[in-house]
């Protein structure tokens, strides 16, 4: 009997051997879950919710939480996983074998492309990753600093989608797009040469704050009143107007005004006029965006405009989809942030493909803050399999258990990798076990690799959370809507 | 066939609400600027992405042909073409399919039957069973990790609402969605925000409006929703739940004080806290269960609608804006709601005589919980709907009795319910705006709660006269009105008094999401400064 069904006889509980059971079974349950995705040949899922939702995953973190785990144990495994995800900080211990095997590697184009398609080649089928590997180590180097000394700021890239009947093609974008376009009907289409001023100033006539109404005895009162409230507003678009033809006239060049704030049809039209393209209600962080591709500075009034405050733009043009529309800005001088644009026939697989260059983006960024990459395919793991099967005889008593236990724990991702591309689990780790100890120089010319990162995190939080759930000798559940019934 | 009587600037604007859009299969769409927020299993059989652009596999055989989503099927096929990874390689797994309730799948094939009894009050078991509109897949918002619990709150506390606000996963897309509505609008006027006060939901709006009056800095009328049920919540016994609702409560109404532009609690309930034996509101003409939410809330929406139509006509120089701020004078933010449905009018009875007779007793039932504004130095505006203008008061030469009424010189609707409560209201201010569009009652409303006395376009009928079995009211007059007075401050006094009673460190709930101590006195404080402003009796 535990203490605790003493204080609530409604508590379940599980004890000891029994408690052990229940979290190898939970813990023996998700692996299950997991294999068959582990690697390039691992199969791919499409989840299909009582509705019709449809999800295509690939990723174990996603799909941890599409199954919306009840499992105390596995929620646990399932909640590290996640973190491991959002973060790839620092571990607090250095895991030594890891240490030994990394590879410091130089940033150049070829070890990124190796690194990004070792990660994309295991969430897509690999003709779509040699693509997207492309895009996304182009996109990172091309906002990286030339001495790649400083971290890249991922949200820079931009992932912008289409859904497109017809089309499948993920490109870069050497500069912004945007999901929305310019709302007047007569507004350019497509500019060349332009300018481009980014701001944040509301050309938007907004009712007075006031009770106020109008007393008026004639129509040409009431225009009088009106013109007066809006004079405000009309000062502005003037002094846009007025930068405009002082910048473009006599000249080929042409202006487009991207403004944060909302724009109303009488000022788009005025601007419409003078052929400016404009667009309102642009996402804050495009407003950074713009000024790293297109240069210039995001204006918060148009008190003192100059010519040195405006981008550049060689090309700006919209394109329209449906309803949406969507505006480009391209041939930028020196673009520091890029967009990545993906179509697809449907909303799943483009969040397929998003969730792949996430990763793809990250694996890259990660080789050039570590400066340093752990050779792929189940490499490490033999690797450090056969330095703690040599590091088991140097010491004494049960840890001597632990370790061998720990060594083939780490065979089991050789193992599934091995499984999952059809070939006899014993055969290929006997092969590798030998060969790795013959040939003592490490696997790098194949050119899959791993992030150095992610391995010391994995390695980090597997130890912890397996000594975690061999510490856990009950397990009860007992709250206060059980004690009361 | 009702429009074709009206006068065209009485007609809703439909624009300022819905917008107009083309799907993939460039079929006209019309679809609420709407954002919602719920938990995982609310949503039943509708798919996250609405059921009018594609991109869900219709579950169902009978209704594929219908609808726009695909077969699994092909599904499958088409996203292995798309090259997410290698032929035959898609590996499907398929949960059950949801249930889907007869009344929604005659609406998808379009086949309802109008006399049909589809027992939708004692069936629904969330919104999407008694949805009539359908929705752009802009949206329908999920919250990630967390289901639906029909025996406890699975959002509890206000402040896992202010975490899941900040959710990276939530937050990026929610507030990018608000943005593409925005980026449509020629004049942003402002937001409605309706949400549930009672659990978590209070404490995502908070960071919601702060979030839009940060971004947007427009008006903002906000409708926080009272459960007319005891609420539970996880790990927490009936006395705890009961603590929790009012923390929920008061960080809940301290953040509306601060961010919103105008506030009005809703419930059908008499009052919200220690109000264990559920007592209800009563409307002469209409009876439901008090628990029912299907019932409760078709109330709480026929108040909406008709409250916020005076701004939301075509040509009206009114605005969301100055429509609150006429009902909040000196930062009064907190109003109270009054509803008359049906309106009362006997069947042949004129407004100037019903006025006439209604002595003492108010037009108005309240809606808003404990709170009775009463009948001296009240704001408020009123809206009247669906009393035509021919039922005003009678032609000169059949007029007899009605000459000598004062009233028989209004010529509008609104006019003479604004003399009614210049007489009747002590130095009160009063707004009322007037439509003859009557508030349609025809499925999925509940038409069941109209009592056996009441015709079929919603008037009285003579005392002991019974509408015709098997018909229904289709449409009725009401009145909604949002009021304000110096009384409202006892809604807020309650609460204080409520909130003397937790323990605030007993509340594992909220030990759980790290609430200091600090922040929850600062809020008690402030809504106590906020309840000073109600202080006053003279002024307006």
């Amino acid at each position: 009997m535990a203490s605790i069904s003493l204080l609530n006889p409604k508590a379940e509980f599980a004890r000891a051997s029994q408690a052990l059971a229940i979290n190898i079974s939970a813990a023996k349950g998700l692996q299950d879950v997991m294999r068959s995705n582990l690697g390039p040949k691992g199969t791919v899922k499409m989840l299909v919710s009582g509705a019709g939702d449809i999800k295509i995953t690939k990723d174990g973190n996603v799909l941890l939480h599409e199954m919306q785990i009840q499992h105390p144990t596995a929620s646990m495994i399932a909640r590290a996983s996640t973190a491991q995800d959002d973060s790839t900080g620092d571990g607090t211990t250095t895991t030594e074998v890891l240490d030994k095997v990394k590879v410091p590697v130089e940033i150049n184009k070829k070890n990124l492309v190796e690194v990004a398609n070792t990660s994309l080649k295991t969430k897509v089928h690999p003709a779509l990753a040699d693509l997207l590997t492309d895009v996304c180590v182009n996109a990172v180097l091309t906002i990286a600093s030339a001495d790649k000394t400083k971290p890249v700021d991922l949200h820079m890239v931009e992932l912008m989608e289409m859904q497109h009947k017809s089309d499948t093609d993920t490109q870069l974008v050497r500069g912004l797009v945007m999901d929305h376009g310019a709302r007047h009907p007569d507004m350019p289409k497509r500019l060349e040469n332009a300018y481009i001023l980014t701001a944040n100033v509301s050309l938007e006539y907004e009712k007075a704050e006031v009770n106020s109404g109008f007393f008026y005895k004639t129509a040409e009162e009431r225009e009088a009143f009106v013109r007066a409230e809006r004079e405000f507003i009309d000062q502005r678009v003037k002094k846009v107007i007025e930068l405009k033809r002082s910048v473009c006239d006599g000249t080929d060049k042409t202006f487009v005004l991207i403004n944060q704030k909302g724009i109303d049809p009488i000022s788009l039209d005025a601007l419409a006029k003078e052929g400016i393209l404009a667009l309102r209600r642009a996402k804050r962080r495009n407003m950074e965006r713009l000024a790293l591709a297109c240069g210039g500075t995001a204006m918060n009034s148009f008190d003192d405009l100059q010519e040195e405050h405006l981008g550049y733009a060689g090309v700006v043009y919209e394109h329209v989809l449906g309803e949406n529309k969507y505006t480009f800005v391209e041939d930028c001088k020196n673009p520091l942030s890029v967009t990545i644009l993906i179509k697809g026939p449907n909303k799943h697989t483009i969040t397929q493909i998003k969730d792949a260059i996430r990763d793809g983006l990250r694996a890259i960024n990660n080789t050039i803050a570590d400066k340093a990459l752990v050779p792929g395919a189940g490499a490490f793991e033999v690797r450090a399999y056969n330095e703690l099967v040599a590091f088991k005889d140097t010491i004494k008593g049960k840890s001597r258990l632990a370790v061998q236990a720990f060594a083939d724990a780490l065979l089991v991702i050789p193992k599934t990798l091995a499984v999952n591309s059809g070939y006899d689990a014993q055969d290929t780790i006997v092969k590798l076990t030998v060969e790795d100890r013959m040939s003592p120089e490490l696997p790098v010319d194949l050119g899959v690799y791993d992030n150095y990162i992610v391995k010391k995190q994995i390695l980090n939080s597997c130890s912890i959370i397996a000594s975690n759930l061999l510490l856990v000798d009950e397990v009860m559940r007992a709250g206060m809507t059980s004690l009361k019934g | 066939m009702i429009y074709e009587q009206v006068a065209e600037e009485q007609l809703p604007n439909n624009d300022i609400l819905y917008r107009e859009g083309c799907n993939d299969l460039n079929r006209i769409t019309y679809t609420p600027r709407l954002l919602s927020v719920d938990l995982a299993g609310t949503l039943g059989h509708l798919p996250v992405t609405g059921e009018l652009y594609g991109n869900f596999v219709q579950r169902d055989e009978e209704l594929l042909p219908l609808s726009t989503g695909e077969e699994l099927e092909q599904a499958r096929k088409r996203a292995e073409e798309s090259g997410v990874c290698a032929p035959e390689q898609l590996e499907v797994q398929a949960q059950p399919k949801s249930a889907i309730s007869e009344y929604q799948r005659d609406l998808l094939k379009n086949a309802v039957v109008p006399e049909k009894n589809y027992q939708l009050a004692a069936t629904a078991n969330s919104w999407a069973d008694f949805l009539y509109a359908r929705y752009h897949p802009r949206t329908l918002n999920v919250l990630p990790g967390l289901i639906r619990d029909p025996t406890a709150q699975a959002l509890g506390t206000y402040s896992t609402g202010t975490e899941m606000w900040q959710e990276a996963s939530f937050n990026e897309e929610f507030c990018d969605r608000i943005r593409l509505y925005v980026e449509e609008c020629d004049g942003l006027q402002g937001f409605h925000v309706l949400f549930d006060i009672d659990d978590g939901f209070g404490g995502l709006t908070g960071k919601c409006l702060e979030h839009l009056n940060d971004e947007y800095s427009r008006a903002s009328f906000v409708l926080p929703l009272h459960y007319p049920r005891i609420t539970s919540y996880a790990q927490a016994d009936s006395r705890l739940s009961h603590s929790i609702r009012v923390v929920n409560n008061v960080l809940g109404y301290h953040q509306l004080s601060e961010q919103a532009m105008m506030f009005t609690p809703l419930s059908t309930l008499e009052t919200i806290w220690r109000n264990n034996n559920l007592k209800s509101r009563s409307l002469p003409g209409l009876q439901w269960e008090t628990d029912n939410l299907y019932q409760t809330s078709a109330l709480l929406a026929a108040f909406f609608d008709t409250a916020t139509l005076s701004y939301r006509l075509r040509q009206t120089p009114e605005s969301l804006l100055r429509f609150c701020e006429r009902v909040t004078p000196a930062g009064r933010k907190l109003t109270a709601a009054g509803l008359a449905l049906p309106f009362g009018l006997r069947e042949g009875q004129d407004l100037i005589e019903f006025l006439d007779q209604s002595g003492d007793h108010a037009l108005l039932t309240q809606l808003t919980p404990g709170c009775e504004p009463g009948t001296s130095y009240v704001v408020q505006s009123v809206t009247a709907r669906g009393i035509p203008v021919e039922r005003l008061k009678r032609p000169r030469e059949l007029a007899g009795d009605q000459l000598r009424m004062a009233a028989y010189g209004c010529d509008s609707i609104s006019h003479m319910l604004q003399l009614y409560y210049q007489c009747t209201y002590h130095g009160s201010v009063t707004n009322a705006a007037a439509t003859p569009l009557p508030l349609k009652t025809q499925l999925p409303f509940p038409y069941e709660m109209f009592a056996a006395g009441i015709s079929g376009g919603g008037y009285r009928l003579p005392e002991g006269a019974e509408r015709e079995t098997g018909s229904r009211v289709d449409s009725a007059p009401m009145l909604a009105a949002l009021q304000n007075s110096t009384k409202l401050g006892e809604h807020l006094d309650n609460l204080h008094a409520q909130s003397h009673r937790v323990q605030l460190a007993k509340l594992q709930a909220y030990s759980n999401s790290c609430l200091e101590r600090d922040e929850y006195d600062t809020a008690l404080d402030q809504l106590l400064e906020f309840r000073d402003l109600y202080a006053d009796s003279q002024y307006l």
